[in-house]
């Protein structure tokens, strides 16, 4: 597998259907949306940018962590929380981007896994500003993307 | 002291030459007076003894002259380790015709060297009173009294026969031929296979054959393995291992030192409670002498084996003389034991294969590779196999430290060896294996001692401690006070063994003062079950032992406390009362010894307790002359002192 | 598409240098196991619940709440003959044959649990684990004792994981307990708190820009921009030296902030510097 997730900041336009769709396949139980992994924001007035967690190589939330609960997966590339997380909260002070949370919600610490390789935010994505993919879209691919889901909002795109 | 030449040995014929050398000198020796400075005497004052000896014999220097006897070549004297008898110290022996002498005191100096050294006759006063055994009267010789002339001494070999802070003793006796044989004669492979063939099994408690150990080690794939000598002896009433790391610590060195060769460890640590200065003391001085005499430290002996021996000192956890505990108290963390699924030969100190063993095997280890396999494997019986110590102590005549062959019955070690109970009074129970071993009735008496035969009969070998009780202990009590020990012992970290001795305790405890009610005994099963099955250690899983097994041999007991509020034993203080009987001449003593003032009376006249009054404190019984107070129990008199003979 | 989970193979892994799996029997079900893992994640993957108090994946196994014990029968046993093991120290070995919920394995539970009862009665978390087992009432002698502690050392192995040690388990026996003896150790992380199976340590979050717990009292370090609380001052310390420890670079003048201040910051500082814009076509 050599799909990545991709952003591609310009075609960003800050909709914030990436952190809804992230906040509902994360929520665990109905009604209550977890807090989302990805955020999106509109910078300086005009330019729209999407932020998700880089997935470092020497990722800061895996150095300090006392108990190795933040572990690489393999097939994905992406760190993932796993049960051996004991709730201290370093990696949330440790991480430079922001990117390590804490999700009240449901008490846990949070982070983006990819959705063990399968990201709903990707999926949901309307510009193809965020795509989970072996390369970025191209210009067309996006604009083909964009013109079905004006029509079809909640279609998924074929492959994904 | 002499420690050694201060030459390292170059090799193994330099240290089998000095032997030589130092057994042709001592041949030349006419007497040999030997003190015994074993914890008993000591606290006795062995050492004043030792200091008049010398005194004296400085004294009489001139007539010793005379008579041919000069002090360090043919006249000898030394303070060594435990005799055994303890109960009968100071002992003072002289050598080589076996003088016994007993009850020593620093004014007797003079006179043994007097009338024995000068004279060649006997101090009468200071021989052993036989008692009863073998017609009675006064014994010469040690090796006439039943007491030593049964035993079999194999661990204990050098434990009151050389001075233990001698190297030149030791080997005088024999030392470090075990260890020259197997660095020179052995491969490390003919050495495990030596401890398998002799069978010895651990002597701390466990029985878990050493050899199988060391094989095991052996094939564990690591770069090194790492050996512990556990020396951490807790059990109430034990102390052979006590007694051979004062009185011979060479020998438990060079047992460590022959598995260290054998299992080509480099690392060795030699575990001693805080409790033993005195054989840390000594097993210190060992260990620096050895350092220097070229036979620990690098290239030992020039054979390229090298060796670094380390004591470690515990703080008096009886937990930490678990192996898991013990090896989490030297990595210098909480001791507290680990579910052992993964062997210590594998995963051990410091994660690394680790060979733990207790002082007794490694100290039997140099008899086996210097004897052989075969003839340590002719003593004992079925799957136990060589000799064992025990302390006797309890209400037992000859208390003391002994071995026999496995296999010997409690009714010979309790009666032809301990000589019987005290006041001949009827055997109750014996309680082997230390505070969480089991207690045995008199009918088994005649049961073997062997580690399988105790473990089927609900009591266990453990380290060899041997309790002995009359008929005035209550089994209930005596249950009640294992019970409170091993909660001042129990490290707390599982369930079972934390809450469950508690709830025993106090179950017991209300059994004991007359509340106990029915159901309480099968609650009591139910939990020692769950104690004993699913406890995280060994100590957790014995610890309902000393209850289990009295409930099994002693039920009826249980059931007199529970039913009859009574004691049968007349021991329970809630369930018995003191009565004044017909025999009472009005002396006054009692009444002037009750600390509540509980009887009253007048001269001359019957005197009475008052049953409100009194604390059952039994102080009225041991001052009486004429027998006259007895215990009631349940409306019964249950103890007379004249009622059994 | 498959999740790829690293849970288990995740822990085999770190439990044995190998790849090896073995076949044991759990509950009548043949299943492959990672050679080495322990009986309890075993059947944790399994959806088989095996109750347990002190286990916590993250922490060293301890092994002394004694609720996860199972039966167990190794290949080459006599078929009567079983034995009650620990199974979140128990490594499963091939041909192995556990039993989560037989009949002794239920009693044990029963009378540990009834124990657990009579020294913390007013737990309400063993009280209802105990109501699964049958037991209502304790048979034993309760403690009179508001304390809910159960001694399952979590706490402790929390702290020495964070890197502190700051909790200590005092005395033996019945009367071991677990405190800070060294006060300045503790870093207010309130990790032993939120891990604490019974909520048995005494704590106070966030009150007037303070926090409490262990009878000690921080002050809390707020982000500017948003208010959250990020921490005690001890605590940040606490992560900025293991992060430095660890290689990591943390200038000096790096402002504690919230995630969300953070994420802020980056993407407005990747907006300027990134030249974000669309390529000319």
């Amino acid at each position: 597998m050599n799909e990545r997730l991709y952003v591609t900041p310009y075609r960003c336009i800050d909709c914030k259907i990436c952190e809804q769709a992230c906040s509902l396949v994360k929520s665990k139980r109905p009604g209550v949306p977890a807090r989302p992994r990805v955020q999106s924001f509109n910078v300086e007035g005009d330019t729209d940018f999407v932020l998700l967690c880089l997935q470092c190589d020497e990722a800061s939330c895996q150095a300090v962590c006392p108990v190795d609960a933040l572990v690489r997966n393999p097939v994905t590339g992406a760190i993932e929380v796993t049960d051996r997380c004991i709730e201290c909260g370093f990696c949330v002070v440790a991480c430079p981007f922001g990117c390590m949370d804490y999700d009240p919600a449901n008490n846990e610490y949070i982070k983006c896994d990819v959705c063990y390789g399968d990201p709903a935010c990707a999926k949901y994505c309307p510009t193809g500003a965020l795509v989970w993919a072996e390369r970025p879209l191209s210009e067309a691919e996006a604009e083909q993307r964009s013109a079905q889901r004006t029509t079809d909002p909640f279609s998924v795109p074929a492959g994904d | 002291m002499s420690k050694g030449n201060g030459r390292p040995f170059r090799d193994a014929n330099a240290l089998l030459a000095r032997a030589d050398r130092i057994r042709a000198q001592r041949a030349k020796l006419k007497h040999e007076i030997r003190i015994c400075a074993g914890p008993g005497c000591l606290a006795l004052g062995a050492r004043a003894i030792h200091e008049e000896f010398l005194t004296q014999i400085s004294e009489h220097k001139a007539e010793l002259k005379q008579a041919g006897l000069a002090l360090n070549t043919t006249l000898a004297e030394k303070c060594t380790g435990c005799h055994g008898m303890c109960e009968a110290g100071p002992i003072v022996t002289l050598e080589p015709e076996g003088t016994f002498y007993t009850g020593v005191k620093p004014r007797d100096a003079k006179k043994i060297v007097e009338r024995t050294l000068l004279k060649g006759e006997l101090v009468d006063k200071r021989l052993y009173e036989l008692g009863h055994q073998r017609g009675g009267g006064k014994v010469e010789k040690y090796a006439d009294i039943p007491f030593y002339s049964l035993q079999v001494r194999v661990a204990l070999r050098n434990v009151g026969v050389v001075d233990p802070t001698s190297l030149d003793d030791f080997l005088a006796a024999g030392g470090f031929r075990g260890f020259v044989r197997a660095l020179s004669e052995m491969t490390p492979d003919e050495v495990v296979t030596a401890v398998e063939d002799s069978g010895l099994r651990g002597r701390g408690g466990a029985g878990f054959p050493s050899g199988r150990k060391w094989r095991s080690a052996l094939r564990v794939k690591e770069d090194r393995v790492w050996l512990i000598c556990n020396g951490d002896e807790g059990d109430p009433g034990a102390f052979m291992d006590r007694a051979i790391m004062e009185g011979d610590p060479y020998s438990v060195l060079e047992g460590m030192m022959i598995a260290a060769y054998a299992l080509g460890a480099t690392d060795a640590w030699l575990y001693v409670r805080h409790e033993y200065p005195l054989a840390v003391k000594h097993l210190q001085m060992a260990i620096d002498t050895l350092e220097n005499a070229g036979l620990l430290g690098d290239d030992i002996l020039g054979a390229g084996m090298s060796l670094r021996i380390r004591i470690s000192r515990g703080g008096g956890a009886f937990v930490c003389g678990e192996s898991s505990a013990l090896m989490r108290s030297i990595e210098g963390r909480v001791g507290e034991p680990r579910a052992k699924y993964v062997r210590s030969v594998e995963k051990g100190l410091y994660d690394q294969p680790t060979v733990l063993n207790n002082v007794e095997s490694f100290t039997c280890v140099p008899a086996i590779i210097d004897r052989g396999a075969e003839w340590f494997a002719s003593m004992g019986r079925d799957k136990s196999r060589g000799t064992k110590a025990f302390s006797l102590v309890g209400k037992v005549k000859h208390t003391g430290l002994i071995e026999v062959p496995m296999g010997r019955t409690l009714r010979e070690i309790i009666y032809d060896i301990g000589g019987g109970i005290i006041d001949d009074r009827p055997f109750k129970a014996v309680q082997t294996g230390g505070p969480s071993g089991g207690c045995l009735p008199a009918d088994k008496l005649d049961l073997p001692v062997d580690f399988d035969t105790l473990t089927r009969a609900g009591a266990m070998m453990g380290s060899g401690g041997m309790i002995v009780m009359d008929d005035h202990t209550c089994m209930v009590d005596v249950a009640k006070y294992f019970i409170h020990f091993l909660i001042g012992e129990s490290c707390g970290k599982c369930v079972p063994c934390r809450e469950g001795l508690r709830q025993v305790h106090d179950m017991l405890e209300k059994i004991t003062s007359g509340r106990g009610e029915d159901g309480d005994l099968e609650k009591i099963e139910r939990l020692c079950h769950t104690m004993e099955v699913g406890s995280l250690c060994a100590l957790g899983k014995s610890a309902p032992y000393p209850v289990t097994s009295t409930i099994r041999y002693f039920r009826a007991e249980y059931e007199a406390h529970i039913r009859d509020k009574m004691c049968p034993a007349g021991v329970c203080p809630d369930l018995i009362m003191y009565e004044i009987n017909k025999e009472c001449t009005g002396c006054l003593i009692c009444k002037d010894h009750c600390p509540t003032e509980a009887i009253s009376g007048e001269k001359k006249k019957l005197h009475v307790i008052d049953e409100d009054a009194c604390i059952s404190c039994g102080i009225c019984m041991s001052v009486c002359k004429f027998d006259a107070v007895d215990i009631k129990s349940g409306g019964v008199i249950v103890s007379r002192d004249e009622a059994v003979v | 598409m498959r999740k790829v989970r690293p849970t288990l193979d995740d822990t085999a892994r770190m439990m044995s240098e190998t790849n090896e799996t073995v076949t044991i029997t759990i509950d009548g079900r043949d299943v492959e196991a990672p050679a080495g893992a322990y009986i309890l994640d075993v059947a944790g993957e399994l959806d088989i619940d095996i109750p347990s108090l002190c286990a916590h994946p993250g922490l060293e196994p301890f092994g002394a709440c004694r609720l996860c014990v199972v039966e167990i029968q190794k290949p080459g046993w006599d078929d009567w003959y079983r034995q009650l093991v620990t199974s979140c120290l128990y490594p499963v070995a091939d041909g192995l044959k556990v039993w989560t919920n037989s009949e002794e394995v239920r009693r044990n539970r029963e009378v540990v649990l009834d124990l657990q009862l009579a020294r913390v009665p007013k737990s309400d978390v063993i009280g209802d684990l105990a109501r699964e087992y049958g037991v209502e009432r304790t048979s034993y002698a309760e403690r009179d004792t508001d304390d809910t502690c159960i001694m399952c050392a979590i706490c402790v192995r929390a702290c020495d994981a964070v890197g502190r040690s700051a909790i200590a388990t005092l005395s033996r026996g019945p009367d071991k307990y677990v405190d800070v003896p060294d006060k300045d150790a503790c870093i207010g992380c309130l990790v032993c708190a939120h891990l604490c199976p019974t909520d048995a340590i005494a704590f106070v979050a966030d009150d007037n820009g303070k926090r409490t717990i262990w009878d000690k009292q921080f002050d809390l370090v707020t982000d500017e921009r948003t208010g959250e609380v990020l921490g005690t001052p001890e605590y940040l310390e606490h992560v900025r030296q293991r992060a430095t420890d660890r290689g990591l670079r943390w200038p000096d003048e790096m402002k504690h902030e919230s995630a969300k201040v953070k994420r802020r910051t980056y993407s407005s500082k990747l907006a300027r510097v990134g030249r974000i814009e669309e390529p000319a076509e």
